[in-house]
C-alpha cells in the first residue's frame, strides 16, 4: 500500500505531529509545555512506527529549540519548533531577527494557545506575535485543518523563505477528530548552508534592506490569501440576510454546531478566516460590506478586529459583544449569539440555565478536588522540611508540579520559567540595600534549572546575592508528561544523549556550598537547610544549593525499590488537622464523624515521611513482625 | 447516529481509555468523530472529564444541556457534570448503593426526563479481578439496560481491538459479565 490513506480518531496534538511529518519535515524540536507536549512524542512514535529518518530534540529551552530549527531550514532542510504560548516568549529574539533573515527550507513554529487559561501564567495570542514578528499565522479550527494548512504553511515558507507559525488553540490540541492520514512525503534535502554574511551575519545597514525585503513578502503573502478559498471562505451564501460573522479557530466550529443545533443557519452568513495575519483584508471588507451589522468571534484577542479601520458596522470586543478575557467556550458563544440575534431582532434564544440543579448540586457541598501533590511525592517533603526550618522565609519558586508547594504555604511567586532564582536574587539585593537581610529560600525543579536556572543563578552569583536554593529534582520533567531532562541523559526518541549532572552545573555556576540529600529524609533536611541558612548568614558566605533528589513516583514507579514504611494513626490523634491542612497528602483525610486523621490505603505508598509531620507524635510505622 | 456522550470521573479510572473506546466505535461506524480530553493534571488527583461527539459535529466540545449520555466514574464527579445531560438523557454512574443517590437531585431530573442508572461498577471489577476495569463494567452494563443506541457487537469488537494483549481475555469477560448484568 504504497499510497495508502486511512482515518484515525486522533488527538489534536498527534494529528500536527503527523501533518509535520506528512510534510516531509527533516528536523523537529521543542520544549514540552500544556498544551503543546504531545506533539515531539507522537513526532518520535510516528517516526519509529514508519521507520523515517527525522531527527527529533527535545530542547532545553524554547529559544534553543527555535535557533536549532532555524539552522536546519537555513542549510535547507524542512524544520518545525512546538511551544506553549509562553514559550514562544523565550523563543520571541529569535523570533523577530528571523522573520528579516528569513529560511531556505521551510520552517514550521507551532504556538499552542491556552485561552481559558487552564495551564499557562497567561492567555496570550500568539497571533499578535505573528504581527508583531510579521511573519505569516494560520489559524486552524480542526486538527484535520490543521494537517492541511501544514503542508501549506510549508510551501508558503518555502516560496518566500520566510518562518511561518501554527497557532492551534488548546481545544484543538487536546481535541479529538477522525482524520484522514496519508503517507510522508519524501524530500531530499542533504544539509547546504549558503554563505551570504548580508543576510546570516546582517549588520543594521542590511537589516533595513532585509526589513524591505519582508514587507514586500508580506504584500505577495496577502495576495495570495486574499485569493485563497482553502482556509477563507464563506458558509452559507443566504441572499437578502443582513447579518455576518467573521470567526476563526475552534470558535468557528463551536458556532456551527450551535447554528445547526439551534436551526439558525439560514439567519446568518459566515466568513470563516484560516490566515489572520496578513488578513484578507479586501475580502473581510467585501463581507462587512454586503451586512448591515457584522460580528466578529476570535480566540484569544482583538487580531482580527483590529486590523479592521472602519468599525462602524463591527461589532466585538471593541463593542462591549465578546468578552475580553476567558474561553469562548459553546456556552459563553451561545450566549454572545443570543444578545447579536435578540439585538437585530432575528430570534430569541433561551438562555436560561437550570439554576435548580445547580443549586441543588451546590447544597452537596462536594469536595473541590484542586490538583495537588502526588501521595508520597518527595517534593512534598522537601517543601514541609522548608517551612519547617525558615518558616519566616520569602520563598520564591517556579513553574512544575511543584508550584502545588503553594497548598502547603511553601511558595509565595510563581512568575515565570527561571524566576525562582532570579526573584530571590531580586530580593535580596531589594532588602539588603535596606541593611535588612532576610531569609529567602527559592525552590527550582531539575528540567527549569536546566532551561532557565543557569543565567539567573549565574547573575545572582557573580552580584553577591545571598539565599538558598533548594534544587527539587526528581529526574524528569513531570508536571507536562515525563520528558526526559539533560540530568538522566536521554533523548526524544529514547536514544542515549551525554547526561549532564546538576553537581558539576551548579559548581560551575561558582556555588562554594553545595549538599545532596533525598528530602525522604526530612529531619537531615531541616538540619541541612538551618546549616545552609547559617552559611548564608557568614561573613564569607553567600548562596547555598541543596539538590534534593529524589526520582518522580508516577514515572518511576515500576523501576524504584523504595523502603516501604507502612504507617498507621493511634489513638493518640487528638484531631488538629495539622497533618491534613499542612502536608496535605491525598492518601491523609479526615473523618469528621470520630474527629480524627485517617489513612487512604489505596492511595498511600508507604513513603513514611508523614510519621516526622504529627506533633503528638500519633502516625507510626506500623510493626513489621506484626504486620 | 448522532450523539454527545460525557465521561467523567478521577485521574486513574480509565476515563482517556473509554474516550477512545467511543471514539474508534464511531469510526468503526463510519461516522465522524469529534472530542475533547483533559490532559496534565490527571496525573495529580483532579477531576477528569472527556467529551465525545458522533455523528457530524465540528466542535470538540459539548455545550451544557445537550449531552445524550453521561457516564461518570465517581459518584461526585456524576453530580458535578449532570448540568450537561440534556432532556430525556440518560446517566450511568458508579456508585456503591443506588438509593444513596441524592434524591432532591433525582427528583429534579425526574421532571427533565432525565434517567439515572446507578450501578456498583468498582465493586463489579473487583469481584472479577480487575479493579481497574470500573470503566468497562459501566459501559456494558448501559448495554445490557438497552438505553443506549449502540450494540453490544459494534462496542465488542472495538474492545477487542483496543485492549492490551495481556488484558484481552479478562475485558471481554467482564464486558459480557457487565452486559448480563445491565439486561436483568
Amino acid at each position: 500500500m504504497s499510497d495508502k490513506e486511512y482515518r484515525r480518531v486522533l488527538l489534536g496534538n498527534v494529528a500536527i505531529a503527523r501533518g509535520i511529518l506528512e510534510a516531509g519535515c527533516h528536523v523537529i524540536t521543542s520544549y514540552p509545555g500544556t498544551p503543546s507536549s504531545e506533539i515531539m512524542p507522537a513526532a518520535v512514535a510516528f517516526k519509529k512506527e514508519m521507520g523515517l529518518d527525522v531527527y527529533t530534540e527535545w530542547s532545553v529551552n524554547e529559544k534553543v529549540a527555535y535557533d536549532n530549527a532555524l539552522a536546519a531550514s537555513i542549510a535547507g532542510k524542512r524544520s518545525a519548533v512546538a511551544m506553549k504560548q509562553v514559550g514562544l516568549n523565550v523563543a520571541a529574539d529569535s523570533l523577530m531577527s528571523s522573520a528579516y533573515q528569513g529560511v531556505v527550507g521551510g520552517m514550521l513554529i507551532v504556538s499552542c494557545d491556552d485561552p481559558g487559561p487552564h495551564s499557562s501564567q497567561t492567555e496570550q495570542d500568539s497571533r499578535f506575535f505573528a504581527m508583531f514578528a510579521k511573519v505569516p499565522v494560520y489559524d486552524p479550527s480542526s486538527p484535520q485543518e490543521a494537517m492541511a494548512m501544514i503542508k501549506d504553511a510549508y510551501d508558503l515558507s518555502e516560496a518566500f523563505q520566510i518562518p511561518v507559525i501554527l497557532r492551534p488553540t488548546i481545544r484543538l490540541s487536546h481535541g479529538k477528530q477522525s482524520v484522514k492520514l496519508s503517507t510522508p512525503e519524501e524530500i531530499e534535502r542533504p544539509a547546504h548552508f549558503e554563505k551570504d554574511p548580508g543576510r546570516w551575519a546582517a549588520t543594521p545597514r542590511f537589516r533595513l534592506q532585509l526589513h524591505t525585503k519582508l514587507n514586500e513578502s508580506l504584500r505577495q503573502i496577502q495576495e495570495r490569501f486574499e485569493n485563497d478559498k482553502r482556509w477563507n471562505y464563506e458558509v452559507g451564501k443566504n441572499t437578502g440576510i443582513n447579518l455576518g460573522i467573521i470567526t476563526c479557530s475552534t470558535s468557528f466550529t463551536v458556532l456551527m454546531d450551535l447554528l445547526d443545533e439551534l436551526d439558525l443557519k439560514d439567519k446568518v452568513n459566515i466568513l470563516k478566516i484560516g490566515t489572520p495575519y496578513p488578513l484578507p483584508l479586501a475580502r473581510a471588507v467585501d463581507f462587512i460590506d454586503r451586512h448591515e451589522k457584522v460580528l466578529i468571534i476570535e480566540e484569544t484577542d482583538v487580531v482580527i478586529e483590529s486590523q479592521i479601520i472602519d468599525k462602524s458596522k463591527v461589532l466585538g470586543r471593541f463593542s462591549g459583544h465578546i468578552p475580553l478575557q476567558g474561553e469562548l467556550t459553546p456556552n459563553v458563544i451561545h450566549g454572545i449569539l443570543a444578545k447579536f440575534f435578540r439585538e437585530n431582532g432575528v430570534a430569541d434564544l433561551d438562555t436560561s440555565a437550570d439554576d435548580e440543579l445547580a443549586k441543588l448540586v451546590q447544597e452537596l457541598e462536594l469536595p473541590v478536588r484542586r490538583p495537588t501533590l502526588c501521595a508520597g511525592c518527595p517534593e512534598r517533603a522537601a517543601f514541609w522540611a522548608i517551612r519547617r526550618a525558615l518558616p519566616k522565609a520569602i520563598y520564591t519558586s517556579d513553574i512544575g508540579c511543584y508550584t502545588l508547594g503553594l497548598n502547603l504555604g511553601a511558595v509565595d511567586t510563581v512568575i515565570d520559567m527561571g524566576a525562582g532564582i532570579t526573584l530571590a536574587s531580586g530580593f535580596y539585593q531589594a532588602y539588603h540595600q535596606d541593611k535588612n537581610d532576610i531569609p529567602i529560600v527559592a525552590t527550582m525543579g531539575d528540567s527549569t534549572f536546566f532551561h532557565s536556572g543557569t543565567s539567573s543563578l549565574i547573575n545572582a552569583v557573580y552580584n553577591n546575592a545571598r539565599f538558598i536554593l533548594v534544587i527539587l529534582d526528581n529526574e524528569i520533567t513531570a508536571m507536562t508528561g515525563m520528558q526526559p531532562t539533560p540530568g538522566i541523559g536521554v533523548t526524544a526518541d529514547g536514544t542515549e544523549g551525554r547526561k549532564i549532572p546538576l553537581e558539576d552545573l551548579i559548581t560551575g555556576c561558582g556555588i562554594r556550598w553545595l549538599r545532596t540529600i533525598d528530602p525522604y529524609n526530612v529531619k537531615e533536611l531541616i538540619g541541612l537547610l538551618k546549616e545552609a541558612h547559617a552559611y548564608v548568614k557568614s561573613e564569607e558566605g553567600g548562596i547555598a544549593v541543596i539538590i534534593a533528589r529524589h526520582p518522580c513516583l508516577i514515572k518511576y514507579q515500576e523501576e524504584l525499590q523504595i523502603d516501604r514504611i507502612k504507617v498507621e494513626i493511634t489513638e493518640d490523634c487528638n484531631g488538629c488537622r495539622y497533618c491534613i491542612d499542612y502536608f496535605e497528602c491525598p492518601a491523609l483525610s479526615f473523618d469528621e464523624a470520630n474527629n480524627r486523621a485517617e489513612i487512604d490505603r489505596k492511595l498511600c505508598v508507604d513513603c513514611g515521611v508523614c510519621i516526622n509531620v504529627c506533633a503528638q507524635g500519633a502516625i507510626v510505622e506500623v510493626d513489621r513482625e506484626n504486620d | 447516529m448522532k450523539i454527545q456522550i460525557i465521561l467523567a470521573g478521577v485521574g486513574g479510572q480509565g476515563i482517556l481509555f473509554s474516550s477512545r473506546l467511543f471514539s474508534d466505535l464511531g469510526l468503526k461506524l463510519g461516522l465522524e468523530v469529534t472530542g475533547a480530553e483533559t490532559h496534565g493534571m490527571s496525573q495529580r488527583g483532579g477531576s477528569v472529564v472527556a467529551h465525545i461527539k458522533i455523528g457530524g459535529y465540528q466542535s470538540p466540545i459539548i455545550r451544557g444541556g445537550t449531552a445524550d449520555i453521561l457516564y461518570s466514574l465517581d459518584e461526585n464527579e456524576a453530580y458535578k457534570n449532570l448540568h450537561f445531560v440534556k432532556q430525556g438523557g440518560h446517566c450511568f454512574v458508579n456508585m456503591v448503593d443506588g438509593d444513596r443517590f441524592n434524591k432532591n437531585i433525582l427528583d429534579h431530573l425526574k421532571k427533565k426526563n432525565i434517567s439515572v442508572h446507578a450501578f456498583d461498577a468498582s465493586g463489579m471489577a473487583m469481584e472479577m479481578g480487575s479493579v481497574r476495569a470500573a470503566n468497562i463494567c459501566l459501559i456494558g452494563y448501559s448495554v445490557g439496560t438497552g438505553s443506549v443506541p449502540f450494540t453490544y457487537e459494534d462496542l465488542k469488537d472495538v474492545l477487542k481491538s483496543i485492549s492490551r494483549k495481556s488484558d484481552l481475555e479478562q475485558n471481554l469477560q467482564i464486558f459480557d459479565t457487565s452486559v448480563a448484568r445491565g439486561k436483568q
